[in-house]
C-alpha cells in the first residue's frame, strides 16, 4: 500500500473531521494503514534513530532524563444558528515538544516544523537548562503495554461533517418542538482525531490515537417578558456510533427543561446551610476542591494544603475517592499519560484516609513513587504536569431519600459551572446552574444563579453521607484548566450531604426572593 | 534569539498567492491572516531556573465565502507546496454548509478611516534582550519578595515572559491590515505559612508593552510578598449589608458581565438583559466607560478591529446611561442595524480624585475586595454571583482579612450602588478601571 508523503497528508487532512468523506476512496483507506505503531514513522519519517539523536542533544548538557511528545490533530465544529447549520471551523496542529529535566528544573522547545533542524534547534533550546557533562540515552525503545480504554477505528480522523449536519438539524427540531417558549436554539458538534508519539531518554516509545468530541444544544426559553437560557452537551473519547438518537434526544430535553425550570426558580437565602450534591456532574466538585490539591506538583512544592496530609484521616470512614484515567470513553480517558506512562486508576482517598497524590515523573523522582500516570499537557506548545483524569467518590449506602432528609433544611446542587480553587488554601467556589430548596427533608422549589463557597479539606470531612448511586459525567466540553493549559477531564458523585456550605446570595437568611 | 524583522515581506507575497489560490478554487470571497509569535518564558524557584521555554509558532488561517456559505481553517504549515491543498479543502468544507444570507465579507466602505496615529505597540528593544538579562530579571523579582515575604515564605515563583507577534490580515475584497506588537511581563506568586494548614498564595504580575515602562523589579517582588502576607488569617464573616470597594484590578471582572450582553451576537440571540436597554440609565450618575484604541503603549490599543473596521473611541456609558452596543459585521445585518464594533480595546474608567484609603477613612464598615474566585454572570437575565476575597475596615480600622464569602446581585440594580470611584486606575491590562464603590451589597458568609 502507498504511504501518504508528508505534503499530500497535510493537504488532505486540512479537511479532515470536518468533510473527509470527500476524499477520494483509495486515499481515505490509505489512511487506515496509519494505525498500528508507527504512525509517525510513515507519515512523518520519524523513525528511531531520529528520536535517539534529537534526545541526545536534548541531554547533551546533561540532565536526569529527556522526552519528545510529537502531535499531529485535526479538530473541527459545525454550528447551528437560526435553523441554518452555517458556521465550520477547523484547525491542524502538528509539531513536537522537547523536554530536559534535571530534579524539578525544566528546559523545554519545541517546534511546528519536522524537519530535522528545526527539532535538532528545540532540542538545543530543551538542553540550555543544564550546564554538565552529558547523560546517555538508551539504545533502544520498548512501548509499554496499554489498555484502549477508547477504541475507534485504525483510520479514524474526527467525525465527518455530513454526519454531522443532520444531526444538528435533529437537536434544533427537537428543542423547538418540546416547547413553544423556545425562541433560540444554538446547536453546535465538535470533533477531533489527536495522534500522539513519546519518545523517552530511558527507552520508552508510545504512540496513541485519541478520539474526542461532543454535541451541545444552548436554548433560549420565553415566558411572559422573561427569558432563561440553558446548556447541555454529551460527548467523550468517542466516534460517531455515540451520536444515536438517543443521545441527540437527551440533549435537547434537558437543554429545553432546564431553561424551563429557570422560570420558577428562586435565590436562595444567603449563608450557611446543609448542601446536598446530586449525582454525576457535581463531581466537578470533588475535582476542583479537593482534586487539585492532591496534585503532586502542588504538594511537592509544599503549596497544596494537603502537603502534610499522607496517610492521615481526610473524612469520614465511607469516603474512597479515585483518580482513574481507565473508564471506558469518558473525557479524561488515557490510554498512555503525555510522558509515556500507562493509563491507570489510583486510589487518592481510600475508607477516609489520604493515600496518594497523582503523580507525574517529576513528582515521582521526588516522593520516591512510581508515576501514576497523571503526567498530561494541552499540546506539544507545553511540558507536562501532574493533572486529574476521571475522579470520582464511591458510592455510600444511603438512599437519596435518606440523604435529601437528613439535610433538613438548605439547597439540593443539580448542575455546577465555574468552579475555582485557591489550593493554598484550600478555598473554592461554584456557580449553581440548577438546583432546588430542600425544606423540612423534601426538595421544593428551583434555585438559580448563586455560588457556594467552601474549603476543600473541610469540606471533605464535612461529607456526612452518601447514596448508593454513583453517576459518572458523561459530557465532553469540560476542560481543566492549570497553568494555562486546558486538559479534558470528566468526573462523578453519588448523591452525598455535605454538612455545611456557603450559599451566596443577594438575600439574607429570614427573607426569600 | 533575535526576531526576524523582514516577515512582512514575505507575508504579502503569501497572503495574495492563498487569496489567488482560494478564487481559484471556486472561493467567491476570502480573508487570510497569517501571524508569527516569538516567545521566552523564564521561571525562578528557590533561587534556581525552574522552568525556560522558548519558540516560535506561526498560523494562517482562511475564511473562505460561497455564495453565502461559509468556512474558516487553520494551519501552521507556510509552504505552498502544501497550502494549495489546504485552500482546496477549507473551500470545499465551505461548499457544504448551508446557506446564510448574511454571511459575507464586511462591506469595503467600512474598512475607511484608520488612524495615524504611531500606537507604539511593538517595542524596539525587545529584539536586544538577552538571556541574561530574562534571568536578571526573574531573579531580582525573586529576591524581593523573599526578603519581603521573611520567615512566612512556604514558596516563591518569579518569572519573566515577553513575546513579538507580528500578522497580517487581507481579505479578497481591499482589506489589508499589519501589526507588530511586543509584551514584557514580569511577576512573583507567593505561597505563606498562615495558622493551621492554610498556605495563603498571593501574586503581583505586571506587563506593558514596552519593558522600560515596568516598575522596578524590587516594588514588583516586594508587592507580590505583601498582597500574600495580606492574605493571612482570613476568615469568613457573619453574612450582612455593607458598602464594598473592588480594588482596581479586579473591578474588570465584574465590569466584564455587561459586556457580553451589549454585544450584537447576544442580543440577536436574545441572549442578552441590555437588549432593550440603550439610551436608559443602567447605573449611577457617576458610571461612565469609554472604550479607547489610541493610547499609546497600551495593551488593548489598536489600528483595525476583528472585522477590518477601523478602530475608534467610543463613550459606552455615559453618567449611567448606555450609548452604544458592540455590533459586528455579521450580526449586523442579522439585526438590519448599523455596525459599530464588536471589538473592545482599552476600557476606561474616569478616575476620582481619592485614593482607596481616604475613601475607608470614611465609611463606616466596609469589605475592600482583594480577588475574586470562581463565580458566573448570566448574560440573559443579569444575575451574577461571585467568590469574594478581602478585609473588612471599620471607621478605617483594619478589622480582619475575609475568605470564603460571595457576593451577588444584578446588574441592573448593582451598577445603580456605584457610589465613588478611586484615584488609581490599574494600567498593567487593556481594562484600565480605577477602584470603585458600592453602597450596600449583601456579602455571603457565615
Amino acid at each position: 500500500m502507498e504511504s501518504l508523503s508528508r505534503r499530500k497528508f497535510i493537504q488532505r487532512t486540512a479537511l479532515a473531521g470536518g468533510a473527509l468523506f470527500l476524499l477520494p476512496k483509495l486515499e481515505a483507506s490509505m489512511l487506515s494503514d496509519n494505525s498500528s505503531g508507527n504512525y509517525f514513522l510513515k507519515e512523518f519519517g520519524i523513525d528511531e534513530s531520529l528520536c535517539q539523536k534529537l534526545l541526545a542533544k536534548a541531554l547533551s548538557k546533561g540532565g536526569d532524563f529527556a522526552d519528545l511528545y510529537f502531535e499531529y490533530s485535526v479538530s473541527n465544529y459545525l454550528g447551528l444558528e437560526d435553523g441554518k447549520v452555517n458556521q465550520s471551523y477547523g484547525n491542524i496542529s502538528l509539531g513536537v515538544g522537547i523536554r530536559t529535566v534535571k530534579g524539578d528544573q525544566i528546559g523545554y522547545g519545541f517546534t511546528q516544523e519536522l524537519t530535522e533542524a528545526s527539532m535538532m534547534s528545540a532540542a538545543t533550546t530543551a538542553s540550555t537548562l543544564c550546564d554538565m557533562k552529558s547523560t546517555p540515552v538508551a539504545t533502544s525503545f520498548n512501548s509499554p503495554k496499554t489498555g484502549n480504554y477508547y477504541p475507534v477505528a485504525l483510520d479514524f480522523n474526527g467525525i465527518p461533517a455530513n454526519s454531522k449536519l443532520p444531526l444538528l438539524q435533529n437537536i434544533n427540531q427537537k428543542c423547538f418542538g418540546l416547547s413553544h417558549e423556545v425562541v433560540k436554539v444554538n446547536a453546535g458538534f465538535q470533533s477531533a482525531a489527536k495522534r500522539i508519539l513519546i519518545a523517552t531518554s530511558d527507552g520508552v516509545m508510545s504512540e496513541d490515537l485519541i478520539p474526542s468530541g461532543f454535541v451541545y444544544a444552548s436554548v433560549v426559553a420565553e415566558r411572559n417578558g422573561k427569558r432563561e437560557q440553558s446548556f447541555y452537551n454529551l460527548g467523550g473519547r468517542r466516534d460517531s456510533s455515540f451520536y444515536t438518537d438517543d443521545v441527540i434526544n437527551k440533549v435537547a430535553s434537558k437543554a429545553v427543561n432546564n431553561a424551563l425550570n429557570l422560570f420558577d426558580a428562586i435565590q436562595p437565602p444567603a449563608g450557611e446551610m446543609p448542601v446536598v450534591l446530586g449525582p454525576g456532574v457535581t463531581g466537578i466538585l470533588l475535582h476542583e476542591a479537593i482534586g487539585h490539591g492532591m496534585e503532586a506538583d502542588f504538594n511537592r512544592k509544599k503549596i497544596s494544603t494537603f502537603s502534610s496530609m499522607i496517610g492521615k484521616k481526610v473524612a469520614e470512614p465511607f469516603v474512597t475517592i479515585i483518580d482513574d484515567g481507565t473508564n471506558l470513553n469518558l473525557a479524561g480517558s488515557i490510554n498512555v499519560d503525555d510522558e509515556g506512562t500507562p493509563g491507570k486508576k489510583t486510589v487518592l482517598v481510600e475508607n477516609g484516609i489520604l493515600t496518594s497524590y497523582l503523580h507525574d515523573k517529576i513528582s515521582a523522582k521526588h516522593y520516591g513513587v512510581e508515576p501514576t500516570g497523571n503526567g498530561r499537557r494541552q499540546d506539544f506548545q507545553n511540558y507536562p504536569i501532574p493533572r486529574m483524569r476521571n475522579t470520582y467518590m464511591l458510592g455510600g449506602t444511603a438512599s437519596v431519600d435518606d440523604v435529601i432528609r437528613q439535610a433538613g433544611n438548605g439547597i439540593y446542587v443539580e448542575d455546577v459551572s465555574n468552579g475555582q480553587v485557591k489550593i493554598g488554601e484550600g478555598d473554592f467556589a461554584f456557580y449553581v446552574s440548577q438546583g432546588r430548596m430542600i425544606e423540612n427533608g423534601k426538595l421544593t422549589s428551583p434555585i438559580k444563579d448563586v455560588n457556594i463557597m467552601g474549603n476543600g479539606p473541610k469540606m471533605l470531612g464535612n461529607i456526612i453521607m452518601a447514596a448508593n448511586n454513583l453517576e459518572m459525567y458523561h459530557g465532553g466540553a469540560g476542560q481543566c484548566g492549570k497553568n494555562g493549559q486546558g486538559v479534558p477531564v470528566s468526573f462523578g458523585l453519588p448523591t452525598c450531604l455535605v454538612k455545611s456550605l456557603t450559599v451566596g446570595g443577594t438575600q439574607q437568611k429570614g427573607g426569600l426572593s | 534569539m533575535r526576531y526576524n524583522n523582514n516577515n512582512q515581506q514575505e507575508f504579502q507575497e503569501l497572503t495574495d498567492w492563498v487569496i489567488d489560490q482560494a478564487k481559484k478554487a471556486g472561493a467567491k470571497d476570502c480573508k487570510v491572516n497569517l501571524s508569527k509569535r516569538r516567545f521566552v518564558e523564564i521561571n525562578y524557584r528557590d533561587r534556581k531556573p525552574e522552568v525556560i521555554k522558548e519558540a516560535t509558532t506561526q498560523g494562517l488561517n482562511l475564511e473562505v465565502f460561497i455564495n453565502n456559505r461559509f468556512a474558516s481553517q487553520s494551519t501552521p504549515d507556510f509552504r505552498k507546496s502544501t497550502l494549495a491543498g489546504f485552500v482546496t479543502d477549507v473551500v470545499d468544507s465551505a461548499k457544504i454548509m448551508e446557506e446564510d444570507p448574511f454571511r459575507t465579507l464586511p462591506d469595503p466602505k467600512y474598512y475607511a478611516g484608520r488612524t495615524s496615529i504611531d500606537l507604539q505597540l511593538a517595542d524596539p528593544a525587545q529584539d536586544e534582550l538577552t538571556p541574561e538579562e530574562r534571568h536578571a530579571m526573574a531573579k531580582a523579582v525573586e529576591d524581593s519578595c523573599l526578603e519581603k515575604g521573611g520567615n512566612k515564605v512556604i514558596s516563591v515563583e518569579a518569572g519573566e515572559y515577553d513575546e513579538t507577534y507580528e500578522e497580517l490580515v487581507k481579505s479578497s475584497n481591499g482589506f489589508i491590515g499589519a501589526n507588530r506588537t511586543t509584551q514584557c511581563w514580569t511577576g512573583a506568586s507567593m505561597t505563606a505559612q498562615d495558622e493551621g494548614d492554610r498556605r495563603p498564595a498571593g501574586y503581583h504580575w505586571v506587563g506593558c508593552r514596552y519593558r522600560g515602562d515596568l516598575p522596578s523589579l524590587q516594588e514588583v517582588g516586594a508587592i507580590a510578598a505583601l498582597r500574600t502576607l495580606d492574605l493571612m488569617g482570613s476568615k469568613k464573616i457573619q453574612t450582612e449589608t455593607l458598602p464594598i470597594i473592588i480594588e482596581n484590578r479586579g473591578v474588570g471582572r465584574v465590569l466584564g458581565g455587561l459586556f457580553g450582553p451589549m454585544s450584537a451576537g447576544n442580543i440577536q440571540q436574545k441572549r442578552s438583559f441590555l437588549s432593550d436597554k440603550k439610551g436608559q440609565q443602567v447605573g449611577s450618575k457617576l458610571f461612565t466607560v469609554q472604550d479607547n484604541p489610541f493610547l499609546p503603549r497600551a495593551l488593548g490599543s489598536m489600528y483595525y478591529d476583528s472585522d477590518g473596521f477601523p478602530a475608534k473611541k467610543r463613550d459606552l456609558f455615559t453618567q449611567g446611561t448606555l450609548n452604544e452596543f458592540l455590533v459586528d459585521w455579521y450580526y449586523s445585518r442579522k439585526l438590519g442595524w448599523e455596525p459599530t464594533s464588536g471589538s473592545i480595546s482599552n476600557l476606561m474608567i474616569p478616575p476620582g480624585t481619592r485614593s482607596v484609603d481616604q475613601i475607608i477613612k470614611d465609611l463606616r464598615r466596609c469589605m475592600l475586595i482583594t480577588d475574586f474566585i470562581g463565580g458566573n454572570s448570566n448574560s440573559t437575565t443579569g444575575d451574577f454571583s461571585v467568590g469574594i476575597i478581602g478585609k473588612l475596615f471599620d471607621k478605617g480600622q483594619f478589622i480582619q482579612n475575609v475568605a470564603e464569602m460571595n457576593i451577588a446581585d444584578n446588574h441592573l440594580k448593582f451598577w445603580n450602588k456605584l457610589v465613588e470611584i478611586g484615584n488609581d486606575p490599574w494600567i498593567y491590562s487593556q481594562t484600565r478601571l480605577p477602584s470603585l464603590v458600592f453602597d450596600g451589597v449583601v456579602v455571603s458568609g457565615v
